[in-house]
Order: C-alpha cells, then sequence, then structure tokens
C-alpha cells in the first residue's frame, strides 16, 4: 500500500473509529468507578492541605499566611488542570491523528489525558476546599 | 463552508481556557512574595495604615473569597481599579488606551511577515538548491537566530541614526496632537484626513514593525517552504503535471492551498508570541504599549493590572487560534470532521 492511501485511510472519520475507538471504549472506566476517582483525588487535596495549613502555622506563619499559600497550591494545580483539560479537549484528536501518522507507538489518547487532567483538577479542588476547611479549624482553636 | 456546530463548539471551549487562565494568574499572583497594601501605602507607613489599606482593597478577606470575587468581576470584564502604575484609574480603561498600541505594532510586525515570508518560502520550494534558495534559507536562519533585543537596536543604529531615514523612538512626532478614536494611531490619522500625522506614525512605526516582521517571516518562509516541498511530491500533483497543467498553475491551484495548512498554524501561534514579545521590542523603541505596562505591574504589585492584562492576553489568543482553526476547515474541510 502506498503511503497517500494510509494517510487519507487514517484520517478519515471511519479510520478514527475502527482503530482509537474501539479501544478507548473498552478502556474507559464505568461512572461509578470514575466518580471514585475523583472522590479519592479531591480527598486526597483535602487531606494534603489541611495537614499543610497546620504545619505552616505551627513553624510560626501565621493563619492568613498559611490558608493564603495552601490554597493558593491548589488552585494552580486545578488551574493547570483546566488548561490541560482544554488543551487535550482542542488538540487531543490532532495529536492522535499526527501519532498514528507517523507510526508512534506511545499510546497517550485524548481520553486518557482528559481523565488524568480531571483527577488532577480534583486533587487542586481538594486542596482549595482543604485550605478553607483547615482556616476555619486552625483559626478558631489559634 | 464552515459549521456553526464546528464554531460554537470551538467558543465554548474557551470558557475552560479562560477559566484556568484566571485561576493560574490568581495564584500565582498569591504566592509571589509582597504585599501589595504595603506597595500603595509606601515603605515609611505606619502598620495601622497599611492595615486599613488592606481592609479597603478586600485583601484582609478570606482568600476563597477573594477567589470568588474575582472571578465574579472577570466574567463581568471588571478588574477592579489600579493600585499603584495608574493609581485609582479602571483597568479595564488603561487595557483600552494600551491594548492599540500594541496590536497595531504586532498586526503590522505579521503583516510584513506574511507579505515576505509567504513568497519567499513558496520561491524556495519552487528552485529548491538554488541560490536564490540558499540566499533565502540564510537569511531565514538569521532571521530566527537573532533575538529582537539586538536586531531592534542595529536597526535603529543603521536607519535612524546613521542613515536618518527613521525614527529611533515613539510613535509620533511631538509636533502632532492626534486625539484618538480607536487608539490605532496609523488609522485614526487616517480618518481625520491628516496625512502628514498619518506619515509620521507610519515612519514611527516601521522600524518596531520590521523587528517582528523580519523574526515572524524568517519562521513563515521556513514552514512554507517545507510544506511546499512536501506537497509538490504529492501524487495529486504528479497527476495534474501529467494531464498537461503548467506547473506553475499547478502549484498555485492545488499546491498552495494545501501548503497553507502548516503555515496559518506558524502564524497563529506566532501572534501569540508577538503579543508575548511586545514587552522587549517595546522596550527598545520606547513604545508604552500592554508589553512595558506588565512589566511595570509585575514590579510594582498592582494585582488588578497584572491580572487584566494576563487575561486579555490569554482571551486574544485563544481567539486568534479560534481564527485559525475556522481557517483550518476552510482550507481543509476534512478537519472539521
Amino acid at each position: 500500500m502506498r503511503s497517500g492511501d494510509s494517510t487519507d485511510s487514517d484520517y478519515s472519520p471511519r479510520g478514527e473509529e475502527a482503530s482509537g475507538g474501539d479501544r478507548t471504549r473498552d478502556d474507559s472506566p464505568t461512572p461509578r468507578e470514575r466518580a471514585r476517582q475523583l472522590g479519592r483525588a479531591l480527598l486526597l487535596g483535602a487531606m494534603l492541605a489541611a495537614i499543610a495549613v497546620p504545619i505552616l502555622v505551627a513553624s510560626g506563619e501565621s493563619v492568613r499566611f498559611a490558608s493564603e499559600k495552601v490554597f493558593a497550591v491548589g488552585a494552580l494545580v486545578f488551574g493547570f488542570s483546566l488548561l490541560g483539560w482544554s488543551g487535550s479537549v482542542f488538540a487531543g484528536r490532532g495529536m492522535e491523528n499526527f501519532q498514528r501518522h507517523i507510526g508512534g507507538r506511545s499510546d497517550w489518547s485524548e481520553a486518557d489525558s482528559r481523565r488524568a487532567m480531571t483527577v488532577l483538577g480534583s486533587v487542586g479542588v481538594g486542596g482549595m476546599l482543604g485550605a478553607s476547611l483547615a482556616t476555619m479549624v486552625v483559626g478558631s482553636v489559634v | 463552508m464552515i459549521s456553526k456546530r464546528f464554531v460554537i463548539k470551538r467558543l465554548l471551549l474557551l470558557v475552560p481556557v479562560l477559566f484556568g487562565v484566571a485561576t493560574f494568574v490568581f495564584a500565582i499572583l498569591h504566592l509571589a512574595p509582597g504585599d501589595p497594601a504595603r506597595v500603595i501605602a509606601g515603605q515609611r507607613a505606619s502598620e495601622e495604615f497599611v492595615r486599613q489599606v488592606r481592609t479597603e482593597l478586600g485583601l484582609n478577606d478570606p482568600i476563597w473569597v477573594q477567589y470568588g470575587r474575582f472571578l465574579l468581576e472577570a466574567v463581568q470584564l471588571e478588574f477592579g481599579n489600579s493600585y499603584q502604575i495608574q493609581k485609582g484609574t479602571p483597568v479595564k480603561q488603561i487595557l483600552r488606551y494600551k491594548l492599540p498600541v500594541t496590536l497595531e505594532m504586532a498586526l503590522y510586525g505579521q503583516f510584513l511577515g506574511i507579505l515576505f515570508g509567504i513568497p519567499v518560502g513558496l520561491l524556495g520550494a519552487i528552485k529548491q538548491d538554488a541560490i536564490s534558495d540558499h540566499v533565502t534559507r540564510i537569511g531565514a536562519l538569521a532571521g530566527i537566530s537573532v533575538p529582537i533585543y539586538w536586531s531592534g537596536p542595529l536597526l535603529i543604529l543603521l536607519f535612524a541614526q546613521v542613515l536618518g531615514w527613521f525614527p529611533a523612538s515613539g510613535r509620533i512626532a511631538s509636533t502632532f496632537d492626534i486625539n484618538p478614536i480607536t487608539g490605532v494611531i496609523t488609522f485614526d490619522t487616517l480618518v481625520r484626513g491628516n496625512f502628514a500625522a498619518f506619515e509620521s506614525a507610519a515612519m514611527h512605526l516601521f522600524l518596531p514593525a520590521a523587528v517582528i516582521g523580519i523574526y515572524s517571516m524568517a519562521l513563515i518562509s521556513r514552514m512554507m517552504r517545507s510544506s511546499m516541498l512536501e506537497v509538490i511530491r504529492q501524487d495529486y500533483m504528479r497527476t495534474a503535471r501529467a494531464k498537461g497543467q503548467g506547473s506553475k498553475i499547478t502549484i498555485l491551484k492545488h499546491g498552495f492551498r494545501n501548503a497553507l495548512i502548516p503555515v496559518v498554524t506558524v502564524i497563529g501561534i506566532q501572534f501569540g508570541t508577538l503579543l508575548g514579545g511586545a514587552v522587549l521590542t517595546e522596550t527598545v523603541f520606547g513604545i508604552a504599549g500592554i508589553g512595558t505596562l506588565l512589566v511595570s505591574a509585575i514590579q510594582v504589585g498592582d494585582y488588578p493590572v497584572v491580572q487584566g492584562t494576563v487575561l486579555m492576553f490569554a482571551g486574544l489568543f485563544t481567539l486568534v487560534n479560534l481564527l485559525v482553526d475556522v481557517t483550518y476547515s476552510y482550507l481543509d474541510p476534512r478537519i472539521e470532521q
């Protein structure tokens, strides 16, 4: 088969369906699994933040400072994941096609990237929530 | 024909991008050292006065309240008032005056880059390995390699100091007093029918635009050349020639449009880089645009100005990329699918 032919079929929507579409459908977790994964990530972020705030306060920083910095770190992770998620949606298909076109086998896919960014975003949101809650608790004690 | 669904989908994707950028900027500014209240009050101000300023600015509120307030205001394109750069002036107003300055420079630079880059790249591909190809290739490599802070002063030295053809800095001669309509000075002077002022503005704009254009032209011509070389070798080009079509018509009718797709990508990304690189160009040519505004705002901790400027940059960049996407689907309708 000539290279031109293979490229054309790879770019066609039917080609995508046959090669990438099925694989993604098989690998994708159920909504329940996904919710559990996100819940765990959220909890992880909240716990990390809830630990970080009192540690910073114990090390001599003010509650306001600790709250601001930990919340900002959570927001940074959340902002990054949002940009990563939209980047995956924007250019993910193109990257997959390009990968297939050059014959790369990195296993990177748009769906995986989106999922990873959602998990990361949950950690960030968890961090923001955890920092807020920890500030209220630590603030009432100190 | 570009479908509405495609454009709406792309427009909707701008929401998470801008939300992400807003959150990112908010986080970075709050992680950065320094207290804006202290900056506003001055280093010698009493602690009580600093506390009062902090309360007035809402910096004493819990950070999640500040974050929510920032997001709500950002949605309404309200970034508050400047703390320091132009104390008390709404950021929206500052941006309204500064943005056209940078946009004008970037657009003219990009225009020069496209105007020369595409024909030069095309020529390089058609006359592959001829002397003209080698010359343009070396020129393009030099254009990519020489940074703006080096090519800028060199052009000033040659064209302003030695030859005296163009002014070295500023936007227009001080003898002209132009009431801005849009802020794009070449447009405003033309609309007002003041051709002498237009000539002065164009002369002032030429060197900064040329500096931007050289870099842009180098990248565009390299991309055009390699893309065209790839297209020339395609089967459909050979078929068109075999059917008796002249090589010039084959290239311009069938090859050019297909070769443009990667070039359009470069132009889109390049535009974002031009906005970011405006800081250097504006500093070298003494132009008070948005780049210098951003640097000053970061230096003095003017949070609202930094947030507003970065969000506006992000918005512009994503809009340009949307335009690139729409152009793609016009050039190759398969991309829409």
